[in-house]
């Protein structure tokens, strides 16, 4: 019992690192219409950046997050641009080849320039606390407290900011936005730009809990993709959803059956959802 | 008639040209440099050896080229990545056996590369030659083109479970990710456990992940006086780090080549306090040791290092010995060169110097004395002992 407890938490950490990261797919995806692979890829370009920053600059690790943000956003923005936009003819299907192209390069970038070792963030090691037999670690608490913080900066941009509502317009309807005079270039830029962002931050909060390489984010991209399915594509809330269950569910897989079964996981939570929900579980039939 | 005696003509300058092109790698073969490959991980969980290694095999090479060669011809080394993955493996593998056309290829480090490229190389009576220590490799049908000096999983295991006993465990966790030698290595690690009283648990993790805490609650949960680590130096650093953060209080014990300097730099003192660790030893009383220092220009150069060492000596020897410079005169030399009652030698350029006299060698090196069985294991070795003691490793024996 203890132990399914203590895999409950661990996986509502594990989700809350997820979230990010899946929110910025999803965003994309209501928004371009297409599943961005590169995101995974975007998470390790920001936790990188903030590593520099933290590491190198000697920055507080919360300001380095601004950095990890900037530097994905913008990277995001440019792949967008070069690589991607340009084949908005061919279809989303061409799309997401493209960012899944991005993705490797990027990832080879950063192993060019930084190398395949893991590299930590300047913090201490701190033991966990315990409450009976439950265990958490600061830095946890403190990572799930910054990405609480995250969504809901994102929530009020998306509520109260007129660029936020006219994302949410064309999500919705592209043409009846265009109709109403919302640029739809600026919005589809600056829904890149964020969800660029958010998976830079995600990816850096799991370095602080870890440490990073490369593969980061590419090795997260299948859960933060079973996460967007599961909450319905194209739905933020759903996103937030969905990556708490699949995180959730990995961490109880290895409880209660083996380690060696938590990425089949993924794969299984996908082929579900698209054979029986394909609007995903937190999206109502009209908004899919 | 003008047009037939032109047919002819072009015929004969065509199959003038074709014999040409189809003689002339064999001419060339004969009269050029005689290309020996490395396959080691430059990057990747190897990527602390790989560099090292391959430039051991250059520094002998250079060498005995210095000395005017072997058969009177130069050698030449070409060195490829194989980022501790197969598939890069087979890749690096495929373009020295079909691009470069090396006699030999050396230093490949991973069991899994090891197992992937192995086929390529007997199919093409390309010599192999391996650090891996996967009992499956030997085993595989690779008709005498493999020798590997690096003693198999099934003796580091029983040597790993006799050192946890002597460290006064009986509760024996082991966990690591899936590997070609996981299986083997618990089996015999139970075994003597198991003879001297203990119990061992066991779980294999997905290397993958970037934190195992849920895999170090189950550990905890079965309260061990040991755990046993058999990651790599990736995942063994997120293993060791959560195990910190969990306040296991019990002891670790690793493979070296995992809980490297590298590995103990990297994380905190207090992470990495007290580790033990077990390693395939050199012989560091060998002359052929004392050369690999010089070479690496460290006083402790790693055990893969003082391999290939021995790797591309008993190549150049085998070649020697033969008289050819191919896959299979290696084959067919190797252990005439490495075993036996010839004369003891402990570099290549002296034993060089005995087979133009026409004498026997008889090559022991830096890893030990590279003597071969039947399928390609060596038949002795010696383990070094260390503990991590104020962030750095410190010798407790060799045994």
């Amino acid at each position: 019992m203890d132990g399914l407890l203590q895999a409950l938490v661990n996986g509502l950490v594990s989700g809350s690192i997820l979230t990010l990261p899946a929110m910025g797919f999803s965003a994309i995806f209501a928004v371009l219409r297409y599943p961005s692979f590169a995101i995974g890829a975007l998470a390790s370009v920001g936790a990188y950046a903030g590593w520099i920053a933290n590491h190198l600059w000697g920055w507080y690790p919360e300001a380095a997050l601004l950095m990890a943000f900037a530097v994905a956003a913008l990277t995001g923005t440019l792949l967008e641009w070069v690589a991607i936009r340009p084949l908005e003819k061919s279809g989303a299907l061409m799309m997401a080849v493209a960012s899944l192209a991005a993705s490797f390069l990027l990832e080879n970038l950063l192993r060019f320039w930084f190398g395949n070792d893991l590299r930590g963030f300047d913090m201490p090691l701190l033991r966990d606390m315990s409450w009976g037999s439950l265990r958490v670690g600061p830095q946890q608490i403190k990572n799930m407290a910054l990405s609480l913080a995250v969504m809901l900066c994102v929530w009020a941009f998306l509520r109260l900011s007129n660029t936020g509502r006219s994302m949410r317009a064309v999500a919705d309807n592209p043409d009846l936005a265009r109709l109403r005079g919302i640029r739809p270039v600026r919005v589809a830029m600056i829904t890149v730009a964020m969800g660029s962002g958010l998976a830079g931050v995600g990816g850096m909060l799991l370095g602080l809990d870890t440490s990073i390489d490369p593969m980061t984010g590419p090795r997260l991209m299948l859960s933060i993709f079973a996460a967007a399915v599961l909450g319905g594509l194209g739905s933020i809330p759903g996103a937030v959803a969905g990556a708490m269950v699949i995180g959730i569910v990995e961490e109880l897989t290895v409880f209660a059956i083996s380690p060696a079964y938590r990425t089949p996981i993924g794969f299984m939570v996908i082929l579900l959802v698209l054979s029986w929900r394909p609007s995903g579980l937190f999206l109502r039939r009209s908004e899919a | 008639m003008t047009s037939s005696i032109q047919r002819r003509d072009l015929l004969a300058r065509s199959l003038g040209l074709g014999a040409g092109l189809a003689l002339s790698p064999w001419a060339l073969a004969q009269s050029g440099p005689i290309k020996l490959g490395t396959l080691t991980p430059l990057t990747g969980a190897g990527g602390v050896y790989g560099p090292v290694m391959a430039a051991t095999v250059k520094a002998v090479i250079d060498e005995v080229n210095a000395a005017g060669g072997v058969l009177g011809r130069q050698i030449q080394l070409v060195s490829e990545d194989d980022q501790t993955n197969p598939e890069a493996g087979v890749r690096g593998a495929r373009k020295l056996i079909d691009v470069d056309k090396v006699a030999a290829i050396i230093g490949t480090w991973a069991s899994s590369v090891t197992t992937a490229v192995a086929p390529l190389c007997w199919e093409s009576k390309t010599f192999l030659c391996t650090t891996s220590g996967a009992d499956s490799i030997t085993a595989l049908p690779h008709q005498g083109f493999l020798v590997r000096t690096q003693p198999n999983t099934t003796l580091q295991g029983r040597k790993f479970g006799e050192f946890a006993l002597e460290l006064g465990a009986r509760r024996v966790y082991f966990v690591t990710p899936q590997t070609p030698f996981a299986q083997s290595q618990l089996a015999s690690m139970t075994v003597a456990v198991e003879k001297g009283g203990g119990k061992v648990d066991s779980m294999i993790y997905d290397d993958k992940k970037p934190s195992l805490r849920t895999e170090v609650d189950s550990v905890i949960r079965s309260n061990p006086d040991i755990v046993v680590l058999g990651g790599y130096t990736p995942d063994t650093s997120v293993m060791l780090k959560d195990l910190y953060r969990a306040s296991f209080k019990g002891k670790l014990l690793a493979f070296g080549y995992s809980v490297n300097q590298k590995l103990v730099d990297a994380l905190p003192a207090e992470v990495s306090e007290g580790i033990y660790t077990l390693s395939p030893s050199s012989d560091s009383n060998s002359a052929a040791y004392k050369r690999v220092v010089e070479i690496t220009k460290t006083a402790s150069p790693d055990p893969y290092s003082c391999q290939t060492y021995d790797h591309v000596s008993l190549v150049i020897l085998a070649m020697a010995a033969g008289k050819g410079a191919t896959g299979n005169t290696i084959r067919e030399n190797i252990r005439r060169v490495a075993q036996g009652g010839g004369e003891k030698v402990e570099s290549a350029l002296a034993g060089l110097k005995l087979l133009a006299a026409g004498k026997q060698i008889n090559y022991a090196g830096a890893s030990g004395p590279c003597d071969f069985n039947d399928i390609g294991d060596i038949t002795d070795s010696k383990f070094r002992y260390e503990q991590v003691k104020g962030s750095k490793l410190a010798l407790l024996k060799i045994i």
